[in-house]
């Protein structure tokens, strides 16, 4: 009788599942933290507080599986809150989808092209890859003024993904990519690339099609071999802006930027200041706190079932209201896509990424 | 429920349908089951062919590579290096289908690794092709030489795939053929089921069949053995129904029949007993009027010997007189004697006159009992009418009857015998009446005979009455004569003589009554044995109403064999 009635009082627990234990998933993990936090402050949702359980999924495919299989298997757990990037959202949207009760994701930042409609219960707050290469293309072509491109890219589907776009809109632009060149995380110098892309006419633009920690190899060797080319890169290099003046000047593309006007926005870049030391969050973080901020709208509307979720979050932007967070106007496609958002071009500005239109 | 099978048609269609709704679905499931297990085969090579496929087809890819970036390396040119770009993005395009395919546990971390070493292959040659365009052939060339380990693992990993998807393949031909296995064990349960159900169909179709059967043939033997009580046949299909119905149909008019039968026998026995009733009485008034005739007969010789005695006494007035004309002394005397004996034939004068008042009103009594007598005859006519008209209605009734039974056919043929008894019976019954008829004619005749003599018996009486006046009125005149003699003694010759003469008239008027007395006693004897003979018939009418009812009876008797 006590199990009975203390079960539906208890707290809803929303999975959230992202590389914790690495730097790109800190602005996710605090992000979705707070939104918990603001919603119980005012009451939970539907007399219950919300609860998260995070799950570090280390950005591994192999993990992510392991992580998912555990969320899934928890019958208290309602829906998903990530996963972080496109790889192990793949792995986990397999799990997810499947079986005798399914279970909604909502990733915050997985932009892969490959995941769109992968299945009925992934859904998305940022815009995917095919959006943010054409427009690194557009903002080289146009504003750079760039005729001659080099790519240097993490040889994964993201990187591919923004290599194709990228090139196949440059060079309908009339641009031209000099060279394209791979690296995997374990490969230890890109000095041959840059030392190449030197060579002859050279380029006058260059896109990191890459990770973090490719991105800032590669910026490391061009200090060294002294090469000021304008950078640009992908939303994956989100975070570089901390790096100081290594990064200073790199473009960046992303569906958020924490400049954004909206006094919504500006509330929550506040509130994440005052909870994290004077943190600003990045779009992951921004995604997830819309992600969570959307979950609390659907449970209080639909239920607590995860069903009754997913069935709600189909219907955002077409039969129920988009959602307005601070990201944008959140309404999912029947791939639980969101083609009307539109991605940014930042710059990093004295250790933050700001629009670029600010210079 | 019950509505819907009520013929033996019904039921068979009931039991067919779910026979061949079974076979269909036996039929069906078996055809469904070989083609999941077709799909089931086809989808198992589908996928086994597709991973060998891009397995084989990753290592070719992988070998292209590794082809086009040696070949660039030992002499660059733009076309090697376009092939081994195109090669890298073949493979990395197989490694990703491979990765689509939906494999897992120990698959998944092999394709993982395989995606990871292509990828890695890929770097480090396009790595060595970035050294040998900046003339760093040494680095070049390390770097070349450290793909060799990953191409061999790439190799391995993709020959220990498809071993795997060997053993993958017989597990799900072991699996396929464990499946066919089960359906064909629940084939064969269905089979079996349905067979049972089969049976079972067969036989609630002919137990619905032959209980009814037998149920219609114990009816249709009760009414053969006469047994015409109606019959509860139960439930039955609507075939037999119909022949019940018919056969209760034929009991219920047999029964009617009967029933009619009996009531009329119930009424000739009736009648006949009353027609025995009517006979005692009858046979009552008769001695009544025996009794009364005796009695007549008595007081006829009563009269008689009374008159003998007058005679006699006339005969000694005689004898006086003459003695008187002799002795004219004695007259005074005689004369006293005379008066006394006179006064006293007087009373015995006046007592005969009494006795025949008595006869007159016997007589009377008697032809009014005759009488009535002659009307309860009558009644006995209207009893044997209705008789008649009963027996020939009961006659009509058996022809009718008769008919019935020939057309019930076999069934019928007993009661046909019953109907030909009750027929012959009615005609006893008009026979008898015909004889009641006959005997009653007789008994009405000999009635009239009896109340003519009656009639003639009467008017004897009244003279006799008239006599016995005259006679007593004589009497008074010889009294007076008696006193006119001891008054005047002198005139007594003459009156002697005149004494004697009407004492000789006195006693032939005497002697006239005793013969009118005796033909009186004769007419009462003859009536007597018209009385008797009326009893006789009456006796015969008695004997043919208990044949009458004796016939009633033997006629209730047959038909109470009949149980109705």
């Amino acid at each position: 009788m006590l199990a009975a009635c203390s079960r539906p009082s208890g707290p809803i627990v929303i999975g959230l599942a992202g590389p914790f234990s690495q730097a790109r998933g800190t602005s996710m993990l605090r992000a979705a933290e707070l939104a918990v936090d603001q919603i119980n402050a005012r009451g939970g949702v539907r007399g219950r507080l919300l609860k998260l359980k995070p799950a570090d999924d280390s950005g591994s495919e192999n993990t992510a599986l392991r992580v998912a299989e555990q969320l899934y298997a928890d019958p208290a757990v309602v829906a998903v809150v990530g996963h972080l990037s496109s790889d192990p959202s793949k792995a986990a949207a397999r799990v997810y989808g499947a079986g005798p009760s399914p279970l909604a994701m909502i990733s915050p930042s997985a932009s892969s092209p490959d995941l769109a409609g992968i299945n009925p219960y992934f859904f998305r707050i940022c815009p995917s890859d095919v959006q943010h290469g054409p427009q690194l293309a557009r903002f080289a072509w146009q504003t750079l003024a760039a005729r001659r491109a080099g790519i240097i890219y993490v040889n994964d589907d993201y990187g591919r993904g923004i290599r194709r776009a990228f090139a196949g809109e440059f060079t309908r632009l009339g641009g031209v990519v000099v060279e394209a060149d791979p690296y995997v995380p374990e490969t230890r110098s890109l000095e041959p690339y840059l030392s190449r892309m030197r060579l002859g006419a050279g380029i006058d633009v260059l896109l990191l099609a890459a990770e973090r920690p490719g991105a800032e190899l590669a910026l490391r060797e061009m200090q060294t071999l002294r090469l000021s080319w304008p950078v640009i890169g992908g939303d994956a290099l989100t975070g570089i802006e901390a790096d100081g003046a290594l990064t200073e000047g790199v473009r960046v593309s992303s569906a958020y930027l924490p400049d954004r006007p909206e006094a919504r926005n500006a509330a929550f870049v506040a509130d994440y200041a005052r909870a994290f030391q004077g943190q600003r969050p990045d779009h992951r973080g921004a995604g997830a706190y819309d992600a969570v901020h959307l979950l609390a709208r659907t449970i209080t509307e639909a239920g607590a079932g995860r069903q009754a979720i997913r069935d709600y979050l189909a219907k955002v932007g077409h039969g129920k209201p988009p959602f307005e967070g601070v990201t944008g106007t959140v309404a999912f496609d029947t791939n639980g896509d969101v083609p009307g958002k539109q991605v940014v071009i930042g710059v990093v500005r004295g250790g933050r990424l700001v629009s670029a239109s600010e210079r | 429920m019950r509505r819907i099978f009520d013929t033996i048609r019904s039921r068979i269609v009931a039991g067919l349908i779910p026979l061949s709704i079974g076979l269909v679905g036996t039929a069906l499931l078996a055809a469904v089951t070989l083609r999941q297990m077709r799909h089931a085969v086809a989808d198992e090579l589908a996928g086994l062919r597709a991973s060998s496929e891009i397995g084989s087809g990753l290592v070719a890819m992988v070998f292209d590579e590794i082809r086009a970036a040696e070949q660039y390396l030992a002499a660059p040119s733009a076309d090697a290096r376009q092939l081994f770009q195109a090669a890298s993005d073949e493979a990395f395009q197989y490694a990703r289908r491979l990765e689509a395919l939906g494999i897992t546990g120990e698959d998944r971390i092999a394709v993982s690794r395989l995606k990871q070493l292509n990828a890695a292959i890929q770097v480090d040659y396009s790595i060595a092709h970035a050294l040998k365009d900046l003339g760093r052939d040494g680095e070049a060339l390390a770097r070349s030489a450290a793909v060799r380990p990953q191409a061999a693992e790439v190799t391995r990993l993709v020959r220990d795939l498809s071993s795997r998807q060997a053993v993958k393949a017989a597990q799900v031909a072991d699996r396929l053929s464990a499946a066919s296995r089960e359906r064909e064990k629940a084939l064969w349960l269905l089979l079996g089921g349905i067979a049972v159900v089969g049976l079972f169909l067969a036989r609630w179709a002919m137990l619905s069949v032959q209980g009814p059967l037998s149920r219609l043939v114990t009816a249709a033997e009760r009414f053969g053995s006469g047994d015409l009580r109606p019959v509860t046949v139960g439930e039955m299909p609507r075939e037999f129904r119909v022949l019940a119905d018919a056969m209760q149909h034929m009991a219920d008019r047999l029964r009617r029949i009967v029933g009619e039968v009996v009531g009329e026998s119930d009424r000739i026995a009736g009648s006949a007993g009353d027609l025995s009733a009517t006979s005692e009485q009858l046979a009552a008034s008769s001695s009544q009027v025996s009794s009364a005739m005796v009695e007549i007969s008595g007081s006829a010789d009563h009269q008689r010997s009374a008159l003998g005695t007058m005679g006699a006494g006339l005969e000694e007035l005689r004898l006086a007189a003459t003695e008187m004309a002799e002795a004219a002394d004695r007259t005074a005397q005689l004369g006293a004697e005379i008066r006394t004996v006179a006064d006293r034939h007087r009373g015995d004068v006046a007592a005969a006159g009494k006795a025949l008042l008595d006869v007159r009103e016997v007589v009377q009594t008697t032809s009014r009992q005759i009488g009535e007598l002659a009307q309860l005859s009558t009644a006995i006519d209207d009893f044997v009418d209705l008789i008649k008209r009963i027996s020939s209605q009961t006659n009509l009734l058996a022809l009718n009857a008769a008919i019935e039974a020939a057309r019930a056919g076999e069934h019928g043929r007993g009661f046909a015998v019953v109907a030909e008894e009750v027929r012959q019976l009615a005609d006893e019954s008009a026979r008898a009446a015909e004889e009641v008829t006959r005997t009653t004619t007789l008994i009405r005749e000999h009635m009239e005979e009896v109340t003519a003599t009656m009639t003639a018996g009467q008017a004897k009486v009244r003279g006799i009455e008239s006599i016995a006046e005259g006679a007593a009125r004589g009497l008074a005149e010889i009294v007076a004569a008696v006193e006119q003699v001891e008054h005047a003694a002198l005139r007594v010759r003459v009156a002697a003589q005149a004494n004697r003469q009407t004492a000789e008239r006195l006693k032939q008027q005497v002697e006239q009554v005793a013969g009118r007395a005796t033909a009186h006693a004769s007419s009462a004897e003859q009536v007597t044995a018209a009385t008797q003979q009326q009893g006789a018939s009456t006796q015969e009418m008695a004997a043919a109403a208990a044949h009458m009812l004796e016939a009633a009876e033997k006629l209730r008797g047959v038909v109470r064999g009949l149980r109705v």
